[in-house]
This record gives structure tokens, sequence and C-alpha cells, in this order.
């Protein structure tokens, strides 16, 4: 919660983004006036006939059922983590264990924001601590502004960068070791 | 620092006598449980449904149903109701405050009935925080989130 | 700015008059470029040890680096990094943790530095502690949002990330020529975060290379335009 994903979807959307904000109950934990329930929704247009669909979903967990429903649809996913947070590192592997499916596609990226503000822990942290968990799948960790369209961008395209790698190697995985 | 609204005794306390009383006038009342906005649970009727994942889905569909509504250019979502083959949801707003009602009515009552009783109830738990704030002055304000 | 350095250097106890050649390098560069400054930097970070170090240049303000802290300063801006800057002078030391500061802190990221001198130098042949016969594969993905790199480059990393690839290869899948792969890997290598393997095999790929369509990913960095 807080990590800039509602702000790094409409960095990014060519469309005006549909956003579904209510009011923070929460704000002595995180102080921002409202936060997503639902879903935001942005689009990039990549030619006439395709584009690519972006869904900004809420991190709490008592919203698990809305991971389930877009799971299924999603090919990637851009991971936000805010640095500023208790355990960043410890969230982000709960994030991945419950993204699994999208994970092992290589369809995971990780942004980390507001390292200006906490350096630490630092990018090397993140990937020591994933090659711990998850051995063998090299995930990009880059921080991010999420209000930079660049960053965002940048972003996007390493994902979807890595996804089609990852599919053209697929077999290789299953007959290692 | 202030409390969560949802974990303000007083509002709490309010919410569960509306809940209480909603079910001794409705015998076709199922289920029902009055939610914050971003779906936290406040408080609901006993029932085997899993109060705090419900609020966080109804809290959700209002959302979602207010996105269409301003999509399509009409306002507001005033109620939404999803009907099924045992019951229907019904499901509103309390007025001037960030916190959702829905109700499971089974299909004794009609929908026309159902809208009634729950609009009748939003307004007087509406009526009961608005009392509930101005007797204590170091709660809450639902709306502002900020201390009086 | 410079003046500043040099006397932060002067007034530590490390002192840029004090620092003195060490056998990593001590004689005049015979070559232009960033060669001999990605050599020596190189083995400073092979070996791990608290290090400082100063180079000159015939052109700019000297460039100065705490391994400690994997910092730099240097009054020229990476974003006019000077591909062919003419070393004049390279000067190593050992230092320790408790030693006082070559410049104030936090300076800046050691790594803009490398992904630079690492691109920079061997003019796409294979840097000299790289061993023929070799595969590589990342560790870790290098921090995009800082480094300025292009859309082959990142290509070629999502190959890095996913396999085992040896220069040549790497060059063959994304669709460049041999010096860029390689060019990237000294880099990478420099970074310290390439995994390096004589006993890999040949990555198989699942399927052709060239398929009619246009993958995603060209579609998508011709539409926002790099």
């Amino acid at each position: 919660m807080g990590a800039g994903k509602t702000t790094a979807i409409q960095a990014v959307s060519e469309i005006d983004v549909v956003s579904t904000e209510a009011s923070n109950s929460e704000r002595h934990l995180v102080d921002k006036p409202t936060t997503t329930v639902a879903l935001d929704y942005g689009e990039i247009l990549v030619d006439g006939e395709e584009k690519i669909r972006l869904y900004g979903i809420p991190g709490q967990r008592r919203f698990d059922f809305m991971w389930a429903i877009l799971k299924r649809r999603a090919q990637g996913m851009v991971l936000l983590v805010n640095n500023d947070a208790p355990d960043p590192v410890a969230e982000m592997l709960a994030y991945l264990d419950d993204f699994r499916e999208l994970y092992d596609r290589g369809g995971v990226v990780v942004g980390i924001s507001r390292s200006d503000i906490a350096p630490e822990p630092d990018l090397a942290t993140y990937a020591d601590a994933i090659a711990l968990a998850h051995a063998g799948k090299v995930v990009p960790v880059f921080t991010v502004d999420p209000r930079n369209n660049d960053d965002m961008r940048m972003v996007l395209l390493a994902l979807i960068a890595n996804i089609e790698m990852r599919a053209l190697f697929a077999t290789v995985e299953r007959d290692a070791i | 620092m202030n409390a969560a609204v949802h974990r303000n005794p007083a509002v709490i306390s309010a919410a569960s006598s509306i809940l209480d009383e909603m079910k001794s006038v409705s015998s076709s009342l199922d289920y029902a449980a009055l939610l914050t906005d971003d779906g936290f649970d406040i408080a609901r009727l006993p029932g085997e449904t899993d109060g705090a994942r419900f609020a966080s889905m109804a809290s959700s569909m209002q959302a979602l149903g207010d996105a269409v509504t301003h999509e399509l250019k009409i306002g507001n979502s005033e109620y939404i109701i999803i009907a099924s083959a045992k019951g229907y949801v019904v499901q509103l707003r309390v007025p001037g405050h960030p916190m959702v009602l829905s109700a499971l009515f089974d299909n004794d009552a009609t929908v026309g009935s159902a809208l009634a009783i729950a609009r009748s109830f939003v307004q007087k738990m509406a009526t009961l925080l608005t009392e509930t704030a101005s007797r204590e002055p170091e709660m809450t304000s639902p709306d502002s989130g900020k201390n009086l | 700015m410079a003046t500043e350095w040099n006397q932060a250097g002067e007034d530590s106890a490390a002192g840029t008059d004090e620092i003195s050649a060490t056998a990593i390098t001590s004689e005049p560069p015979t070559t232009a470029g960033w060669e001999q400054a990605a050599v020596a930097m190189n083995s400073v970070l092979q070996l791990s040890i608290p290090m400082l170090m100063k180079m000159e240049f015939d052109a700019h303000d000297p460039l100065f680096i705490d391994f400690r802290y994997r910092a730099f300063a240097w009054s020229t801006p990476l974003s006019a990094f000077p591909e062919d800057a003419v070393l004049a002078g390279l000067q190593t030391q050992p230092t320790d943790l408790e030693a006082g500061l070559l410049f104030d802190l936090p300076g800046q990221p050691l790594d803009g530095l490398l992904w630079l001198i690492g691109l920079n130098s061997f003019h796409g042949a294979r840097a000299p502690w790289l061993a023929p016969n070799e595969r590589y594969k990342l560790s870790r993905w290098p921090n995009l949002t800082q480094h300025r790199h292009t859309m082959r480059q990142m290509q070629m990393l999502a190959v890095l990330g996913n396999a085992y690839v040896s220069a040549g290869e790497l060059a063959d899948m994304a669709g460049v020529d041999n010096s860029e792969a390689q060019s990237l890997i000294n880099a990478l290598s420099l970074l310290r975060i390439l995994n390096r393997s004589v006993q890999a095999p040949a990555a198989v790929v699942a399927a052709p290379q060239a398929t009619k369509r246009e993958s995603l990913f060209s579609r998508l960095r011709a539409r926002l335009g790099r």
C-alpha cells in the first residue's frame, strides 16, 4: 500500500485512467487520503489492432480475490515496492509467492520506489533475497519514480522483453535438473 | 493518532444496533454488514460469511459501480443489486459518510421492499452517526478522518 | 569543486600527496581511452579490499574513487562522459575503514561509472580478465533507470537474464554485432553482476528466432518512440 501503483499507471497510460479510489481508513499507517479498492485501468495502444491493458490492483491482502481475477488475465506484472516500508524485502518475496505463475513465466519486474528517501535496502539485497528463495530465476529489479513517464515505460519494456525471451528459452528450463 | 473508523467503539456500537434493528423488522434478511468505503468490516450480523472478505468485496463492487456510472455520466451509483436464484444482495451508501450497507435478502422479500428497508436503515445510520459524533467530541469524524 | 576534493584528499589521513603507486599499476598509460582504468578497477573489485584510486586526465579534472563506499567524485558529469579521454596517470592506494574520507560522501554511485567505463573500454573486444569459451548469465539486472542504455541492450539483458550464452550467441539472438554484445558483457562483468561458466551448454531456443510478426517488444518500443 502506498508504493505508487495508481500514479505509475497514470504516468504511462494513454487513456484517462479509470480509478476506483475510496477514503482511506488507515491514515495512521499510510498517510494518503484515498486507496484503490477495486482496480485502476489504463491502456497503451500498440498499433491499430492491439493494446496493452494496464491494471493497478490493491496490494492489501484483503483484496486478494482481485489478484485471483487478474492473475488469470495477466501476461506480466510490475511489482512496486515502497523502500520506506518496514520490511520491503519480505513483502516482495511474499508477493512473488502469491504471483508464482507469473513469476515462473518471467513475467515479473520489481520497481523500488522512494529509494531516494530510503536508500536501504539496496538492489543487491533484493537480488540476493530472490536468488536465495528462487535459485536460477533472475527478476529485473530497478529503482523507479512512479511519477516519471520514462521510468515506467522502461519498466514496461523490460517486462515484455523478459517475458518474450523467457518463452524462447522455456524448453531449456524443463530439461534442466 | 486517530483510531480507524472501523475500530471506533461508538461507531461499531451504532452499526451493530442498526443491524440488529434491521433484522428485527425483516425476517427475510439473511445477512447484513456495514463496512468502510475501503473495505473494512465495521459490524455484521452473525452467519457463516467471512465478514472481512465480504467487506473487501463489497467495497470493490461499490467502487466499480461508481466507476460505471461516472463513465456513463449518470452521476453516482445509488444502489447496487445482485440477484441470484436464492436471494438478492442490496448494497448502498450511508449518506454523508464513507460507509456502505450491504444486505442479503432471501426471495421472500421483493426487491422493492428490500430496497425500501435498506434505504430507511442507511438513513437511520447516518442520523445515528451524526448524533454520536456530536455527543463525543474526541471521536473521529467519519467523513473527514480528523479529530473534531 | 576540484579544489575541494583535493583539499579533502590532502586533509584526510589518506592524502592525495601520499597516494603511492602500487603493484596494480604505476606506469603512465600507453594507450588512450579507458582500458587501463577498466583493468585497474576490475582488479580492485576482484580483490575486494578497501582501496582508493585517483585518475588524472589531459583534459579533465582528476577522478577520485573510494571503493570502501562504492563512490566516486568527478567534476565531469556522467551525462558528458568522454569516451576518448586520455588518461595521464592512475594511482591506487590500499586503505582501511577507519582512514579518513577522500571526498565528501555520498559522492556519486560507482555503478554509473563502471557501466560507462565497461561499455567504452576495449572497443568491442573481450576484456582481458574474461576467458574465451565462456558463457554468461546475469546474476541480477543493472539498474536501468540510472544508466543510459539502448533498446538493443535491453533485449540483450533479457537474453542474459534467462540463459547462459556466449558473446557470439548473444549477438545472434539479439541481432547485433559481436562488438556490441561483447561491450555489454564487459560492462556487466565489471559491475560484477555476471555469472561465468565454461560448462554451461549452449542454450536451446524453443521457437524460431525470425518470426513473420514482430515481437510485442519491438512494436511497443516503436510506439513509445525509443
